[in-house]
């Protein structure tokens, strides 16, 4: 009896579970969980406390004052005009050199991205160059560019040496910023537009020249269209670390410079949390903007295969 | 049912197990228990622990051999590179957690008046009494509240600039050389100055004069005064500015790379060059005075061994160990007897100190109204 009733049990367990399973949606959810639980605690819980934060102030012994106020975020524009605030100057000048270096990493990257996507040959050798940079850390990264740079450099060095030096574009500053992110940020770029070149069909390349297209219209025509998703992915994935970078801007511009990633945490560093807080939600709104008008912009619905 | 019963009931297979099990585990037990208290005996017989949190230099081994086995004490001594970051954390329970901090000079009076210290029972330490007049006047002003000091200095340093000798000839040591150079010397985009609010302000006030802001208890510039900082500030930015470096080791990695010829800079940075035989770069102390900073111990309202506590902190400060810690950190002790427990080469470096020198000094203190300070400095960085 006591069996009978242990297997009618089972049965309706196994029964529950069964439709359970059988359950698009359950499964979906089941799968989903570990990530949204790890999004959740790593990523949701830290920036509501940051947004919560933005609204509240700190006070001299550094503790939290909760009272509701959007001072913070009005102090960031206290400034007549506005844009000339220390907040406002750092974004700009951060916008400027995020988009300097997502535009040299594209320049830089789209013949290579093109060139791995077209001939087999190497492909695994120059793939292996691009990411090796990655065995290395960041910090040893940036510190050996800012060997390179600088008035008492190795560039300014050799500069001499050859009788041209010191030149004023290999010292401290936002050209050699510029150089630094892009050699970090450079091979997110290649590896987005070679999965994209990729997935060309090239016999439409093919039949534009058969048709009498010229190589830059080709480009401009077909391969450029197709490959603007990717375009755009590769420019996010630049664009948005280096908007936020700190550790090279400090380096590689001997601190002369302020970033708006510079600013924040020199804010941090100083206790001053909600400041910072409200300067980085602003930053994280800002650029989520950014992203939805780019994705709107590239229409990224299409793919590089031309499927929507 | 259990085994109990079992063994009650007459099982004698099981209770011989029983028997046998217990006894291992019985004899572990007891085992167990005398190790340990051999091992706790040690401890428990006497010798107490205190928690400290402070710079890195006090947790050399020698330096803490020598307060372990002068006050019989064992030392559990946590790094701490900030100032803030020991009062930010003591404010939110850490306080609890150790007996000891040795902060900088002008976060003293923020842990007394967060009610997180005891006094300090001057009176009690022995070695106090032989610390330089200068460090008593400023135990009785800067460390106190409302009549009340609460900490101990123990070690100090002061900054001023170094520069490559090599390059900038001797010359009228004044801060107006960070911003207006050296005659006959093209400094141009060849100085460097702190990444840090306070210590670059300060020098820009000493510079233009502004000696009446740092008279009180807190450094205080006035409106205009301020503007003429960071006006003068952005000019050098401009025109001498080579870099502003983070902290000691960008001003070693930048004036031996030669990025700048002249850089701000404490005086225990340059005497660790100079220990490491660089004798190229010199000190210079400026005519207007010489910020600097003395790090002062307090002990904590929890501490349960408060009375050891404070003698730990005067361990700090006797000849013998406060000579190991300068030797250690390359900083002068507020002790002036340290120095007959000193070479006469170390005596030079960071020993012996000319009390008449003490005056120019400018102990760091709070700044008033900071927040106006920081968002001028920020403009600085974004002009």
């Amino acid at each position: 009896m006591a069996d009978a009733d242990a297997t009618a049990t089972e049965r309706s367990r196994k029964g529950l579970f069964d439709r359970l399973i059988a359950s698009r949606r359950v499964r979906l959810a089941a799968l989903l969980a570990p990530s949204g639980g790890l999004l959740a605690a790593l990523l949701l819980a830290p920036l509501s406390f940051m947004v919560a934060v933005s609204f509240a102030r700190v006070d001299s012994a550094y503790e939290i004052i909760w009272q509701p106020s959007a001072a913070n975020y009005a102090a960031l524009f206290d400034g007549t005009p506005f844009w000339t605030t220390p907040f406002v100057q750092s974004l700009s000048l951060s916008v400027v050199v995020a988009t300097a270096t997502t535009v040299v990493c594209l320049v830089a990257a789209y013949p290579v991205a093109y060139a791995l996507a077209r001939r087999e040959r190497g492909r695994r050798i120059v793939v292996f160059l691009v990411l090796l940079p990655f065995f290395t850390m960041y910090l040893v990264r940036v510190y050996s560019w800012y060997l390179l740079f600088g008035d008492g450099g190795v560039l300014n060095d050799v500069a001499a040496v050859l009788g041209f030096g010191p030149v004023g574009a290999f010292d401290f500053g936002v050209p050699a910023i510029v150089v630094g992110l892009a050699h970090a940020q450079f091979p997110y770029m290649l590896l987005t537009l070679y999965a994209g070149i990729d997935a060309v069909d090239f016999d439409l390349v093919d039949a534009a020249r058969d048709l009498g297209a010229s190589r830059i219209e080709v480009f401009r025509d077909v391969l450029w269209p197709l490959t603007l998703p990717n375009v755009v992915a590769g420019s996010l994935f630049v664009f948005v670390p280096a908007l936020g970078a700190f550790v090279a801007p400090q380096f590689l511009s001997g601190s002369t410079v302020l970033m708006v990633g510079q600013l924040i945490a020199g804010r941090v560093d100083s206790y001053n949390i909600a400041s910072a807080s409200a300067a980085a939600t602003f930053v994280v709104v800002f650029v989520a903007v950014a992203f939805a008008v780019a994705v709107r912009y590239a229409d990224m619905g299409v793919s590089a295969g031309g499927e929507r | 049912m259990s085994s109990r019963d079992d063994t009650v009931n007459g099982d004698d297979t099981a209770r011989g197990t029983f028997d046998r099990r217990s006894f291992l585990a019985a004899t572990g037990t007891v085992a167990t228990s005398a190790i340990a208290g051999c091992v706790g005996g040690g401890g428990g017989s006497g010798t107490p622990t205190i928690n400290i949190i402070t710079w890195e230099h006090y947790a050399r081994d020698d330096v803490q051999a020598a307060v372990e086995s002068a006050v019989d004490v064992n030392l559990e001594i946590t790094k701490s590179t900030s100032s803030a970051d020991m009062f930010s954390g003591w404010q939110s329970g850490q306080d609890e957690q150790y007996d000891i901090a040795v902060p900088n000079n002008n976060y003293v009076p923020r842990f007394a008046e967060a009610g997180l210290v005891e006094p300090a029972p001057l009176d009690d330490l022995t070695n106090y009494p032989d610390i330089y007049e200068k460090f008593k006047d400023f135990t009785d002003g800067q460390l106190a509240v409302d009549g009340t000091s609460y900490g101990v200095p123990i070690r100090f340093g002061f900054y001023g600039y170094g520069y490559d000798s090599r390059d900038v000839p001797d010359h009228e040591e004044s801060w107006s050389v960070l911003f207006e150079g050296v005659d006959g010397v093209d400094l141009q985009g060849k100085v460097a100055l702190y990444d840090n609010h306070f210590k670059a302000m300060t020098a820009a006030a000493l510079h233009l004069g502004f000696h009446d802001a740092f008279e009180g208890d807190r450094v205080t510039l006035s409106q205009s005064q301020l503007e003429d900082v960071k006006a003068a500030l952005i000019d050098q930015k401009k025109s001498y500015l080579s870099s502003y470096i983070a902290g000691d080791a960008s001003f070693v990695k930048g004036i031996k790379k030669g990025d700048f010829h002249v850089g701000h800079s404490g005086r225990m940075n340059l005497t660790n060059m100079w220990v490491d035989g660089n004798d190229w770069v010199k000190m210079a102390t400026p005519k207007e005075g010489s910020m600097s900073w003395f790090e002062a111990a307090v002990v904590s309202k929890q501490s349960e061994h408060p009375d050891l506590a404070w003698e730990v902190v005067d361990e700090y400060i006797a000849p013998k160990t406060g000579a190991t810690l300068a030797r250690e950190g390359h900083a002068p002790s507020v002790n002036p007897k340290t120095s007959a427990n000193l070479s006469e080469r170390r005596n030079e470096l960071y020993g012996s100190i000319d009390p008449s020198r003490l005056d120019g000094m400018i102990p760091f203190k709070a700044v008033e109204n900071e927040d106006a300070w920081r968002s001028a400095w920020e403009e600085i960085k974004t002009a």
